[in-house]
């Protein structure tokens, strides 16, 4: 695609609303179009900084104090980073985090890839795919009440396990029990999205391929090892890449989760970074400290970039053209 | 870009001989060899679509019902679609106007979102420079920035504007925050379009200007809209910078009010009638978008990430 405008003098600092030089390189209307870098790219660009990029430097500087919100800030370096570390509540959310991240990720995984490799050749595909799409257009809040109303001591399944002779069927929403309940609600209303996203790209592969498959005799297994996995191999360096960056944001189906205990918090066996950072900071309960909580917030995001290079470095082939 | 120029050929490089046909339409090679792994499989992923379409079914219809006999017998069906919930929460609760607060910010954010992404988006896909190749990237540096990163700095600095509490602000908030995402789908957009119209448009005369407003907006009509609904779904759903940046009920989005509500359940017993009905004025909305808009949707986020 690209050819056709590729073509084109590399310039330094082309034109920032100063005249660019006649001649310069391109066609008329490609010079027209340089001067438009300040209109356009401009409200863009100053939206994008003063309340995202300046925000985000911002939490690195007032990670590296002890500050209430109000009154002076104490300048105090990385002890913010040193006392959250040996906060069992924050060890505890981060802890969490990591299962979110990797066990229920993990999961996500190897059901989608199941789904889709079934439903590559079915019948009613689009009807499954439609169907199983939808749970991500859902606030995830949604499911943390219904979940509550389900796993509830008289709720559905307990009623639906009665008639197996479980009379006493486990404290579902026993704090202790509640995190492992929500991972499971993730898996259950995440997988759906990223089985879509596979299929497109098990989708792209031309089926001649599959005809080569079957003409030399390939196993099913091999067929999935030679020539599937290779040719979507991308697709799933996108989705890791996609699930790390959400994962890390779960905020919402935990606040809610089994209709929240007591005042509204809920109980800190289930925390994650994110429910950290902001009942540290806005829960009203004690002093906010907002240093404690930007440095939790800062540590989820080195984690976030940490390992989105590493999987872009794991993930990197050579591109696989067809 | 490869999707444009993957084969379709095996229609015509099919043999020349005539085969017999099988009742697939496909060629033996290619059809799914039926073991009984796979009979589960499919036989799952039904289950999991009738139980999803039934969930969402036994919601609406709780909503109907009210809450004793919500809890004595939670598999039960309405008798009458009795609309006391949805009144109840309507007025008493305030989700009438934690709803218009949502359907205008969810509006006007989504609205400007793709008006201020749509040029930027625009020139860095039609200009290639050093310049241009930073800011893309220094755009979808934003893509891997948790919420909660910039949730305190947002609130302090908003709070020198006294732009906390208000709607203003988190219309502003929500609009920076999609820069990232609707900058990278549209950008990838644009490129997809073919340069001609607009050359032809540029030689007879046109402005870069015009020629972007009079031949490559038309043409991205498509793409623009798919960007706008994905704002419209991630807004409408947006929960840790609102119940941050919001303080006082008349100002509530639906999912601060939402969890408001379930919050007060603790203290004045549990109104399940209530919340069953505000689940339902959060949900369907969505279902009608999916519906609607569903393939562009799943197009958008799909394609638009894959690439």
């Amino acid at each position: 695609m690209s050819t056709i405008t590729g073509r084109r003098n590399a310039v330094t600092a082309p034109a920032s609303a100063k005249k660019p030089k006649p001649g310069q390189g391109g066609s008329s209307i490609d010079r027209q179009r340089r001067k438009l870098l300040v209109p356009f790219v401009g409200p863009a660009f100053i939206f994008y900084t003063v309340l995202f990029i300046i925000p985000a430097i911002g939490a690195g500087w007032i990670s590296l104090h002890v500050w209430a919100g109000s009154g002076p800030m104490k300048f105090v370096g990385l002890q913010n980073y040193v006392k959250v570390f040996k906060d069992d509540l924050f060890l505890k959310s981060f802890g969490n985090t990591l299962l979110l991240l990797f066990v229920v990720g993990a999961a996500i995984f190897i059901l989608a890839f199941a789904m889709t490799l079934v439903l590559r050749d079915m019948a009613g595909k689009k009807i499954v795919r439609n169907v199983i799409f939808f749970p991500h257009l859902i606030n995830a809040l949604v499911f943390g009440v219904l979940a509550g109303f389900i796993f509830n001591p008289g709720g559905m399944v307990n009623t639906l396990l009665k008639p197996f002779g479980v009379t006493e069927p486990p404290a579902w929403l026993a704090q202790e029990n509640i995190f492992p309940l929500i991972m499971a609600t993730l898996v259950a209303t995440t997988t759906g999205y990223f089985t879509t996203i596979l299929m497109a790209g098990v989708d792209r592969i031309p089926p001649y391929f599959y005809e080569d498959c079957a003409l030399a005799g390939a196993t099913a297994f091999q067929r999935l090892r030679y020539v599937i996995l290779p040719l979507t191999w991308d697709v799933f360096g996108t989705c890791a890449v996609l699930w790390t960056i959400s994962s890390i944001k779960i905020f919402e189906i935990i606040w809610v989760f089994g209709g929240s205990s007591g005042a509204g918090i809920p109980p800190t066996q289930s925390w994650t970074t994110a429910v950290y950072t902001y009942v540290t900071a806005f829960s009203g309960q004690s002093t906010p400290a907002y240093g404690a909580a930007t440095a939790s917030a800062i540590i989820s995001l080195a984690l976030v970039s940490v390992l989105v290079v590493l999987l872009r470095r794991a993930m990197r082939r050579d591109a696989v053209e067809f | 870009m490869s999707t444009l120029t993957a084969p379709k050929k095996t229609e015509e490089h099919k043999p020349a001989k005539p085969r017999a046909r099988n009742h697939h339409g496909v060629s033996p090679a290619l059809r799914a060899d039926h073991n009984a792994l796979r009979s589960v499989g499919v036989f799952l992923l039904w289950a999991v679509v009738a139980i999803s379409i039934a969930m969402l079914l036994w919601m609406v219809l709780q909503a109907f019902r009210d809450t004793r006999s919500i809890l004595s017998d939670p598999w039960g069906m309405p008798n009458t679609f009795d609309f006391s919930n949805f009144v109840r929460a309507w007025t008493v609760s305030d989700f009438a106007t934690a709803t218009f607060n949502s359907v205008i910010t969810t509006g006007v954010s989504s609205f400007l979102t793709v008006a201020v992404a749509a040029p930027a988006a625009y020139y860095l896909s039609r200009v290639e420079s050093r310049l241009t190749g930073g800011l893309s990237l220094y755009f979808i540096l934003g893509l891997g920035i948790p919420a909660q990163v910039i949730l305190i700095p947002l609130f302090i600095m908003l709070n020198e504007v006294n732009l906390t509490d208000s709607l203003i602000g988190l219309n502003l908030v929500y609009i920076a925050m999609s820069m990232p995402f609707t900058v990278f789908l549209l950008t990838a957009f644009f490129r997809s379009l073919p340069m001609e119209m607009e050359e032809a448009a540029a030689l007879d005369g046109a402005s870069a200007l015009r020629t972007f407003v009079q031949i490559t907006l038309p043409l991205a009509k498509g793409g623009i809209l798919t960007a706008f609904v994905l704002q419209v779904v991630a807004h409408w759903n947006e929960t840790l910078l609102a119940l941050t940046l919001i303080q006082s009920t008349e100002k509530y989005t639906l999912p601060v009010a939402l969890i408001s509500f379930v919050q007060q359940q603790t203290y004045s017993g549990a109104d399940w009638g209530g919340l069953f009905a505000g689940l339902c004025i959060v949900v369907l909305p969505m279902l009608i978008i999916y519906v609607w808009l569903g393939r562009r949707l799943t197009e958008g986020l799909t394609l638009g990430m894959g690439k």
